[in-house]
C-alpha cells in the first residue's frame, strides 16, 4: 500500500514527499515519537517558526494596521495616534469595494496566472514522467538541467526573453514569414500578453515540474504492469493509475505556480505592452508613486486573501475521498 | 570569479583598515556622476565617497520614508526635494562654506520647491522629450517637433507599434497636458480627465509603457520614437553609434513644452558627515567637475563654469541646452498634495487597464 495517495496535505504547505504518499510522520516510530515530545521538537521547529513569525506574521500585522491608517501627506502613514484618539479609518477598503477598475485588475491577475498554472502543468507533466521513468543514474542531472536556470538571475532571463521575441529575433521574423504572406498584419511578439505569458511560465516552470517529479517517482511501476495485465492500454493506464496518483503533486505544484504568478510585477513590467498591468503592478504603483500606502497594504490584503482562498479550495478539491 | 576572489578577501582584510578612512555616503540616481570625477574628489579629501543608487524619486523617498539612515547626501528631483524640505529630512545648507555657488546660474536658483536654495544646491539637469530615429523619420517625413508625434492618431498610424513612452504617471500626464497646452502641474479634474482621454485613445497605438528599456529598444532599431528623458535618448545614440548602427538616435524637444527635472543636491538632516558632505558639494560645484558629467551622459548644467569645459557637440544640442524663448515654456513638476496623487493614480489606473 506504500503508493497510496495519502491525503489531507495542502498544496504548498506539504513536502512533495509526503504529498506523493511516502510517510514522513513518525508514525512508523511511535517509540521515537513516544521519547521525543517536549524540548527536542521545539528545538527543531522552533527557529523556523521564529522566522515566520517575525518575517511573515508581524509584517502581515503592520500591513493590516497600515490598511485601517489614513496615508500621510508626504507619504508613508499618519500617525496611528491622535490626540489621544486612535487615528483608524475604513477609507480605503471602501475605496476599493466601491470601485470596479481594481477588481478587472484582480480578475485579470487570477486568469493570467490561470494560464500560467495549466501551461506549466502541461508542459510539465510530461518531462516530470520522462524524468521519474529514465534509469535511476540519469535522474539527478536531468532534475539538476531542470533547476539550471536558477543560477542565472530571474531578471537577466526575463530580459534574455526581450531579445528572443523582439522583431529583429529569428522567431519574430519566422514568425512573420508565415502570417505575412497570408494577409495578417505583422505580429509583434514582444510588449504583449502573449509575452508577459511566455515569461511567466517559463520563470514558474521548475516548480511545476520538482513536485510532479518528486511524486511521480515514487510510483511502483509494477501498478502498471498489473493493470496492463488486466487489460488497460496506455491511456487508460495513464488517466486510472498514473493520474490519480499524482494529484497531490498536481496541487502542490499549482499552487508553487499560482501564487507568486498571482503577485508578480517584473515580469508584465518588462515583457508587457500596454494592456498588461497586474495587481503587483498596481500594488507597486501605490506604494511609490502615488504614495498610498494605506491601499496598497489594502490590495495586497486582498491579493493575500485571494491566494489563500484559491489554495484553501484546491486543498478542499484534493481532499483524501475514502473510496476508490 | 577567479579574479573576483582575490578583491573579495582584500575587500574584506581591508575593511577594518577602511574604518578608520573618512567615508562620504551619496545616496545618487545610477550613473549620475563621472568615475574619473570620483576617483579626484577622492583623492582631494582623503575620503572614500561611498554610493547607493536609486533609479527614480519615489523609490529614494519611499526608502527615506522607511527610516533608511547613513546617508549624506541625496541628489532629489525639485518635487522631491519639495517633498524632503516638508518632511524636515534636509539640513539647511551654509553657503559661506560654497564658495563655488557663485558658478550657478541664476535660472535655476531660488525655485518654488526651494526659495532661496536654503537646503538645497543645483547639480545638473535632465528635460523630458522625444528620441527618435532619424533614418526611420526622415522617410515617413513626420515633424518631430510636436507631442502630436505620440497623442495624434493621424500621425501614430505611420508609426504603429513602434513608439514608447515613459512608464511614468507624472512624465506621461505631462506631456499631454502640454499639447493640450495646460501645466504639468494642473489640479482641475475635467482637465486631467481630458488628459487621460487624450492617453486613452494614443494608447492603442503604442508599443509599450516602458521606463528601463526603451534605451535598448531604440538602439537596435526596434523603435523609432520613443518619449524619454533626454540623458537616456544620448546614451541610446552613443550605444547606437558604437554599435555601428546607420541610423543617429535624435532628441526632438516639442515646441508645446516639456517638463525640466533639475536634480540638486542636498544635505540629510541625520547625515554623519556633514564637514564632508560640504566638500563634496563644493567639488561638484567646479566647472570642471561638474563639466564631467555632462560629457558622460549628456545632462544639462545649470553651472556657467562648466559649459567652457563641455563638449563642442553635448553643448550645441539645443534640445538640452535650449535658448531662453524656450526654456521659458518648460516646467518642473511640483510635490502633489495625498488627494491630487490619488486622483491621478485613479486615472493612471484605468489608463493601464482599460
Amino acid at each position: 500500500m506504500r503508493w497510496k495517495p495519502r491525503g489531507g496535505s495542502m498544496p504548498g504547505t506539504s513536502s512533495p514527499a509526503e504529498g506523493a504518499g511516502v510517510s514522513a510522520s513518525g508514525a512508523r516510530h511511535p517509540s521515537w515519537q513516544a521519547r521525543d515530545r517536549g524540548t527536542g521538537r521545539w528545538l527543531v521547529s522552533g527557529p523556523p517558526l521564529a522566522y515566520l513569525l517575525v518575517f511573515f506574521a508581524i509584517p502581515a500585522l503592520i500591513m493590516v494596521v497600515a490598511s485601517f491608517t489614513p496615508p500621510g501627506e508626504y507619504g508613508g502613514l499618519a500617525p496611528l495616534f491622535e490626540d489621544g484618539k486612535a487615528n483608524l479609518t475604513l477609507e480605503a477598503y471602501e475605496r476599493l469595494a466601491g470601485d470596479p477598475i481594481y477588481w478587472e485588475v484582480f480578475a485579470k491577475s487570477v486568469v493570467y496566472a490561470g494560464i500560467t498554472t495549466l501551461c506549466c502543468l502541461v508542459l510539465a507533466y510530461p518531462l516530470a514522467m520522462l524524468v521519474a521513468r529514465s534509469p535511476r543514474k540519469y535522474r539527478d542531472l536531468l532534475m539538476l538541467l531542470v533547476i539550471l536556470p536558477f543560477w542565472s538571475n530571474f531578471l537577466i532571463r526575463v530580459y534574455a526573453w526581450m531579445i528572443i521575441l523582439g522583431p529583429q529575433s529569428a522567431l519574430s521574423r519566422a514568425v512573420n514569414a508565415v502570417v505575412e504572406p497570408l494577409g495578417f498584419e505583422p505580429v509583434s511578439l514582444l510588449f504583449s500578453s502573449f509575452a508577459v505569458l511566455v515569461g511567466l511560465v517559463y520563470v514558474h516552470l521548475p516548480f511545476m515540474v520538482l513536485p510532479l517529479y518528486a511524486n511521480l517517482e515514487k510510483h511502483d511501476p509494477a501498478l502498471l504492469d498489473a493493470a496492463q495485465d488486466l487489460g488497460a492500454n496506455a491511456w487508460q493506464r495513464f488517466w486510472r493509475v498514473t493520474f490519480p496518483l499524482s494529484l497531490p503533486g498536481v496541487w502542490a505544484g499549482a499552487a508553487l505556480v499560482f501564487i507568486p504568478a498571482l503577485g508578480i510585477f517584473a515580469i508584465p513590467d518588462i515583457l508587457g505592452g500596454t494592456e498588461d498591468t497586474l495587481i503587483g503592478n498596481l500594488i507597486k504603483q501605490q506604494f511609490l508613486e502615488t504614495r498610498d500606502w494605506p491601499f496598497g497594504s489594502v490590495l495586497s490584503i486582498v491579493l493575500t486573501a485571494i491566494a489563500l482562498a484559491l489554495a484553501g479550495l484546491a486543498a478542499w478539491v484534493s481532499r483524501p475521498r475514502r473510496t476508490a | 570569479m577567479r579574479r573576483l576572489l582575490p578583491l573579495v578577501l582584500a575587500a574584506a582584510l581591508a575593511a577594518p583598515a577602511a574604518h578608520a578612512k573618512d567615508v562620504l555616503h551619496l545616496y545618487n540616481w545610477n550613473n549620475y556622476i563621472a568615475p574619473e570625477t570620483v576617483k579626484r574628489f577622492e583623492a582631494s579629501c582623503n575620503c572614500e565617497l561611498k554610493q547607493t543608487y536609486y533609479s527614480d524619486n519615489e523609490e529614494m523617498l519611499a526608502k527615506l520614508a522607511a527610516g533608511a539612515k547613513g546617508y549624506d547626501i541625496v541628489v532629489p528631483t525639485g518635487n522631491a526635494l519639495e517633498s524632503l524640505i516638508k518632511q524636515k529630512k534636509l539640513r539647511p545648507i551654509d553657503k559661506a562654506k560654497l564658495p563655488n555657488l557663485k558658478n550657478i546660474n541664476a535660472a535655476y536658483l531660488d525655485t518654488a520647491f526651494d526659495p532661496k536654495n536654503q537646503y538645497s544646491v543645483p547639480y545638473a539637469y535632465t528635460i523630458t522629450m522625444l528620441g527618435y530615429n532619424d533614418e526611420k523619420i526622415r522617410e515617413l517625413g513626420i515633424p518631430m517637433d510636436t507631442w502630436a508625434v505620440i497623442f495624434d492618431p493621424k500621425i501614430l498610424e505611420k508609426i504603429k507599434g513602434r513608439v514608447t513612452v515613459l512608464d511614468s504617471s507624472s512624465e506621461l500626464m505631462a506631456a499631454a497636458l502640454k499639447y493640450l497646452g495646460h501645466s504639468i502641474n494642473e489640479t482641475d479634474e475635467k482637465k486631467l480627465k481630458e488628459a487621460a482621454d487624450l492617453i486613452k485613445k494614443a494608447k492603442p497605438y503604442w508599443a509599450a509603457f516602458n521606463a528601463s528599456s526603451y534605451i535598448k529598444e531604440l538602439t537596435v532599431g526596434n523603435i523609432w520614437v520613443a518619449h524619454g528623458y533626454s540623458n537616456d535618448i544620448f546614451q541610446a545614440n552613443l550605444d547606437a553609434q558604437a554599435a555601428g548602427r546607420k541610423f543617429r538616435i535624435v532628441h526632438a524637444l516639442p515646441k508645446e513644452g516639456a517638463v525640466l527635472a533639475v536634480d540638486s543636491m542636498a544635505i540629510l538632516a541625520n547625515a554623519p558627515r556633514p564637514d564632508l558632505a560640504y566638500k563634496f558639494i563644493d567639488f561638484m560645484l567646479d566647472g570642471k567637475n561638474s563639466a564631467e558629467l555632462s560629457n558622460l551622459i549628456g545632462s544639462g548644467n545649470p553651472n556657467n563654469d562648466a559649459l567652457q569645459h563641455i563638449k563642442a557637440d553635448v553643448k550645441s544640442n539645443k534640445a538640452v541646452f535650449p535658448d531662453q524663448a524656450v526654456l521659458a515654456k518648460l516646467e518642473q513638476q511640483k510635490d502633489f498634495g495625498a488627494k491630487d496623487r490619488r486622483y491621478r493614480s485613479r486615472l493612471w489606473t484605468e489608463i493601464k487597464v482599460r
